[in-house]
């Protein structure tokens, strides 16, 4: 198996692509930092967030979600079956949270004074809280994880002496995570004049979370088909038709949820009156929602590896497509029904090409850390926890 | 001039006549670049069919609202309120996130997209020229005002004087007074002869757009608690049960040794 992973990774021309990319975004980087964000970007004073705040921030925390899902069933529910699962899922998600941070370092204006974070701190603020969640639950995946490290380098001592306090661990982890993904969703909150209706409402943190599930569990779905394909590995697919089977009750949770709220607050209007928002909000429903839901909920596309990989794409999909909504294309967008102009009512953005090259290199980044550390740590086999049980 | 304890600036669309002074005043007074300003003069152009034609101008300020969400929404906490009204700005503490951009619902602060790292790239915004008020004087924007569009004092003088101007002028005036209860008051008060969304300003209804925010931010400990407690319990309860079922197990085995081992 060792052999075979150093063959594929010698630099195939996968590899060479994902560093081409990230070299264009290192350039794009140093352009923005010396000449100013409005250089390489179509950031404006209407849209002072774009493609990096919902790509990287809001996709990339939401596909990290497995991890926090994963380690609670094992850990908090001791379904033991899964263990598989944790340490890919917990890759994903500290990679996932990685390239937030460096995205991040590019999109603020001062990236080198992060360190106000810790001395000027305004607790009204959802921004500074999502920004001290993203920092611990980091630190409390890198305790997760790091006994994988300690395995690789033999120090079983070590490894062992960690995995005691792995439950509190993860306890805490869990509730820091639910708090973050409920935060982005509270983020939002601040712009009721500004995001569109069917998106905007005091509930959004729930909403936040509740998809957050599903798109956790989705991209365990979607990481562990790619991965058996590229590694040829085995799929675990009695795990993973399991997981696939919780699916149908998250989304149908939401479902109720979002059409609930939206009856609740009388929004039902908005639903087929509003041109391209209605046709956005149609398309993550849909997609995101009610097809995979649909799909789940028969057994077997659950146990078709094809069935698993497709539901699952559509569920990241159409949730990306959520993402995207409440934090660019829904946002300063007036409805017909209740318009709501301001003098930037007519300022558009759509992002430049070294926008996008940014948001690229650092996934194709992320995509290499992943290999690399599939190659040098035992993430995919795991020794049996002995010292856990005692 | 009596000591004016709630500093407010009264705006008035029928006497602008587009002259755009006020921008090059506050320009001039806080040293900003050429092409860059704090203030905006938006003319609407005409309107209606002859002979009843319509004009207007708008002058976009900081609205200093009395409850301001910039602040609200400042991570680091580089907004703050002075006693007597105006939300200022301390660059020093800025990180440059923008997250105030967006809670501003009238679009006000604004950013330095063509700053590097070195220069710095900061948000500005309009001030009330503390730096003047403190002295006695009036904004520049006010003082250079030609027309008296732009009038300063005591906000609860300046909503009166704008009550009698409408009831002076009914025909003229629409019969409201933008910001006296707008987004939970703000001290920049506008008068118009024209519907306020013509003027570009967004209907934000007398609550402030924060109070949302920071009702679910109060939230947060008690989520974490409880949300907390239910884990630690499920795990507890979890491991006891697998605990029992393991020791179950175990005694059958000893029981029936026989039938277990097959």
């Amino acid at each position: 198996m060792q052999i075979a992973l150093n063959k594929r990774l010698r630099l195939s021309p996968l590899v060479v692509v994902l560093l081409a990319f990230m070299g264009i975004a290192i350039i794009v980087a140093i352009v923005r930092y010396a000449v100013g964000i409005g250089a390489i970007s179509n950031l404006n004073n209407a849209y002072p967030w774009g493609f990096w705040v919902s790509f990287d921030l809001y996709t990339g925390i939401a596909i990290s979600s497995g991890a926090f899902i994963i380690t609670s069933i094992v850990y908090i529910f001791e379904l033991e079956q899964f263990r598989p699962l944790v340490r890919p899922t917990l890759l994903t998600g500290s990679l996932g949270y990685i390239m937030e941070v460096i995205a991040l370092l590019v999109d603020l204006g001062h990236p080198e004074r992060i360190w106000h974070y810790f001395v000027y701190q305004n607790f009204s603020s959802f921004l500074l809280v999502i920004g001290l969640y993203v920092m611990a639950y980091s630190a409390i995946m890198a305790v997760e994880f790091v006994p994988v490290v300690f395995e690789r380098l033999k120090w079983d001592k070590l490894a062992g002496f960690l995995r005691r306090f792995m439950k509190p661990v993860v306890i805490v982890g869990a509730v820091i995570s639910t708090l973050h993904q409920g935060a982005l969703g509270a983020l939002l909150l601040i712009q009721p004049a500004k995001l569109h209706p069917l998106w905007w409402t005091p509930i959004l943190p729930v909403l936040f979370f509740i998809s957050a599930l599903a798109i956790g569990v989705a991209m365990t779905l979607f990481e562990s088909s790619l991965s058996s394909r590229f590694y040829e590995r085995g799929l675990e697919i009695h795990l993973l038709e399991k997981l696939a089977g919780i699916l149908p009750f998250i989304l149908g949770i939401y479902l109720l949820v979002k059409f609930g709220q939206l009856s609740f607050a009388g929004d039902l209007k908005y639903l087929f009156t509003s041109g391209l928002m209605s046709v956005l909000f149609w398309t993550e429903i849909l997609a995101g929602v009610v097809l995979p839901l649909v799909l789940f909920s028969f057994k077997k596309v659950r146990q078709s590896p094809k069935g698993l990989f497709f539901g699952a794409t559509a569920v990241l999909l159409g949730m990306i497509v959520n993402r995207f909504n409440v934090s660019w294309f829904a946002v300063n967008h007036p409805d017909p029904l209740t318009y709501l102009p301001t003098f930037m009512s007519n300022v558009h953005y759509a992002p430049s090409l070294p926008e996008v090259a940014v948001s690229l290199g650092i996934f194709s980044a992320g995509i290499l850390a992943f290999g690399m550390a599939v190659k040098y740590l035992p993430v995919f086999e795991e020794k049996e926890p002995h010292e856990e049980k005692s | 001039m009596p000591e004016i304890t709630h500093k407010a600036f009264l705006f008035d669309a029928t006497r602008c006549i587009d002259c755009r002074a006020c921008m090059v005043a506050c320009s001039v007074e806080n040293k900003i670049e050429m092409d860059k300003t704090r203030i905006w003069v938006a003319g609407i152009g005409l309107k209606g069919q002859f002979p009843n034609l319509t004009r207007a101008s708008m002058v976009y300020h900081c609205m200093h609202c009395n409850e301001p969400d910039c602040l609200s929404a400042c991570p680091v906490g580089a907004y703050s309120q002075r006693n007597d009204g105006p939300v200022i700005y301390n660059k020093d503490k800025c990180i440059g996130c923008r997250y105030c951009m967006n809670a501003c619902p009238f679009g006000v602060p604004h950013f330095d997209y063509d700053k590097g790292l070195i220069e710095g790239a900061f948000v500005d915004k309009c001030t009330l020229c503390p730096q003047r008020i403190d002295k006695g004087l009036e904004p520049a924007c006010v003082a250079t005002c030609p027309t008296d569009a732009l009038v300063y004092g005591e906000r609860a003088d300046l909503v009166k004087e704008a009550h009698t101007r409408i009831q002076a002028h009914p025909n003229r005036y629409i019969n409201q007074v933008y910001g006296e209860f707008e987004n939970g008051g703000t001290s920049y008060l506008i008068l118009s002869h024209v519907p306020f969304a013509e003027l570009g300003l967004p209907d934000v209804g007398t609550r402030p757009v924060k109070d949302v925010s920071e009702q679910v931010m109060g939230l947060t400990i008690p989520v974490a608690l409880g949300w907390g407690t239910v884990l630690t319990g499920a795990a507890v309860a979890v491991h006891y049960l697998n605990q029992k079922k393991a020791l179950a197990a175990e005694k059958t085995e000893d029981k029936q040794p026989a039938e277990v081992v097959k």
